[in-house]
């Protein structure tokens, strides 16, 4: 990806974009120092969807600033970087494997129900999957507690990319085709990794980020005495918490090698 | 606004090692989330702020005076909130966690001023070649530093048409805060598509000066560490070495205090 010279400009536009919607917003924290309202994160899902790995590293890189000019750079910032990789990682891995889209028509529009289904279950799963991978380290580090902090974020993620996602996709997606921005139009399939049994793969990643935010609750709150949307309640660092996660963190890894994206490369 | 940060001033910190400056900026952010006290985080504060002041780049935290105040306030607000103690002094407001409330706010204000600074006394060339020389990938290290470049550019375009719209009788203000924030998306459209359309001329204008033809580059800024460098290296690694050493001995913690 990074051989091309507009994925590297599209990777620094998806960064910038979502880094200044996000930063006006840090001066109304939900956890100061965590986590705010982000109606930004409409963002790396559409990003993800239209400019592909730029769209990942973008949402990477755009949080990361986000986090500078907003004063919430921290070790946070670390599992942030990696959670809002996934954001839009997830999002053009798994568009053409989830068996809604046609391949004859991978084209990452919501022009169709089958399509807006996709984007709906992909979403959540993206939204979910960041939010344990931030939620789990900042547990693991003594920060925040799982039970609290999953549910925000999979919420702050999937609501707004839900309600505003599809409509900004429908206006973007036909203007970013007309210049030839599209991920699929600049890249070439052989840049793309293989993978392997990538329907297995997206069910593995949808058990993965599920299944990591319900071990994760129920650890949590039954053994740790964490409340959701409770501060001040249980034990952080809870060695239950952080093992019970683990594998599902471990299944969504090997999910992303077997996930690929090349299927989206179609003659129109 | 401006969507140059970058302030052209001859200053020993200007002059210093783009690599010396990012460590400066790492320490700035590691070494103020050690503490929960307020009494030692300000320590942290006031060498960012004479950090500053050496640079002359104080000026432009007025870009940030609004998101600071903002932020600072409702940090120093939210941190009773979530934190609780042993003294309660009215309220939910304990004497921990009001301590540890003007901390965390001065934390943050703290690394934004650090992060202000860095841009100030950076070029955007000198953050990309200490990024490379750092091990990073050219392509990557570019891509950090033209999305740092872009955030204000973008900012300011949002502003130009919101201005304008408003101009035309378009009333943004109307509604509550949901309907306020309805109002403004219509608005970013056109700034994410002309973006999106500089996308192009921007990877013209890179490829047409080869950008990416040789997988090796040579580089026309070719930093070298100096006595000064090293000087600041050396205490800033003595300084960090000293904070941590302090953190775990446990200085700097507000006994009675429940995060969370």
């Amino acid at each position: 990806m990074w051989r091309h010279t507009r994925m590297v400009i599209l990777t620094a536009l998806s960064a910038a974009i979502y880094a200044a919607v996000l930063i006006p917003f840090k001066g109304i924290p939900i956890i100061p120092g965590v986590t705010e309202p982000r109606p930004a994160n409409v963002f790396p899902p559409v990003f993800g969807l239209m400019f592909g790995p730029a769209g990942a590293w973008g949402a990477a890189i755009g949080n990361t600033i986000g986090d500078i000019f907003g004063g919430t750079l921290g070790l946070g910032t670390l599992f942030g970087f990696v959670g809002n990789f996934y954001l839009g990682f997830i999002m053009y891995k798994m568009w053409g494997a989830v068996g809604l889209v046609s391949c004859r028509d991978a084209t990452p529009n919501v022009n169709s129900w089958r399509k807006l289904a996709a984007y709906g279950l992909i979403t959540i799963t993206s939204s979910v999957a960041c939010a344990v991978i931030i939620a789990w380290g900042l547990d693991l580090v003594g920060l925040v507690p799982f039970a609290f902090l999953a549910i925000t974020i999979s919420l702050n993620n999937s609501l707004i990319a839900l309600v505003l996602g599809p409509p900004l996709l429908l206006v973007l997606y036909p203007r970013v085709k007309k210049m030839g921005l599209i991920w699929t139009d600049l890249m070439i399939p052989a840049e793309v990794g293989r993978g392997f049994a990538r329907h297995l793969g997206a069910v593995l990643m949808v058990v993965g980020a599920l299944g990591g935010l319900l071990a994760g609750l129920g650890v949590a709150i039954g053994v740790h005495g964490q409340q959701i949307l409770k501060f001040a309640t249980g034990n952080l660092r809870g060695a239950g918490t952080c093992l019970s996660v683990l594998p599902f963190l471990a299944l969504m890894g090997v999910a992303s090698f077997m996930l690929s994206g090349r299927e989206q490369f179609t003659e129109e | 606004m401006d969507s140059e940060i970058y302030l052209d001033r001859n200053t020993a910190v200007h002059r210093l090692d783009p690599r010396t400056k990012i460590a400066l900026m790492v320490f700035c952010f590691v070494v103020p989330a050690y503490y929960q006290n307020p009494l030692w985080v300000v320590p942290v504060a006031v060498l960012v702020l004479l950090h500053g002041l050496f640079s002359r780049s104080l000026g432009n935290l007025r870009r940030m005076r609004y998101l600071m105040i903002i932020l600072g306030v409702s940090s120093f607000v939210l941190w009773n909130l979530f934190t609780k103690g042993e003294t309660r002094l009215f309220g939910f407001v304990y004497q921990e966690s009001l301590a540890f409330s003007v901390g965390r706010t001065i934390m943050m204000l703290t690394m934004i001023a650090a992060g202000m600074i860095f841009l100030s006394t950076t070029r955007n060339e000198e953050f990309v070649t200490g990024l490379i020389r750092l091990g990073l990938p050219y392509r990557v290290g570019f891509a950090i530093s033209t999305a740092l470049r872009m955030v204000p550019t973008i900012i300011g375009s949002v502003w130009m048409v919101v201005e304008a719209q408003k101009s035309r009788g378009h009333d943004l203000d109307a509604g509550g805060l949901v309907q306020r924030i309805r109002n403004h998306i219509p608005l970013l459209i056109p700034v994410f598509v002309s973006a999106m359309r500089n996308t192009h001329t921007f990877s013209m204008a890179l490829e047409s000066k080869a950008f990416g033809a040789h997988r090796t580059r040579t580089y026309w800024l070719d930093p070298r560490l100096k006595l000064a460098d090293y000087v600041v290296l050396g205490l800033t690694l003595v300084l960090l070495a000293a904070a941590t050493g302090l953190r775990i001995a446990g200085y700097g913690r507000i006994a009675g205090l429940k995060e969370f």
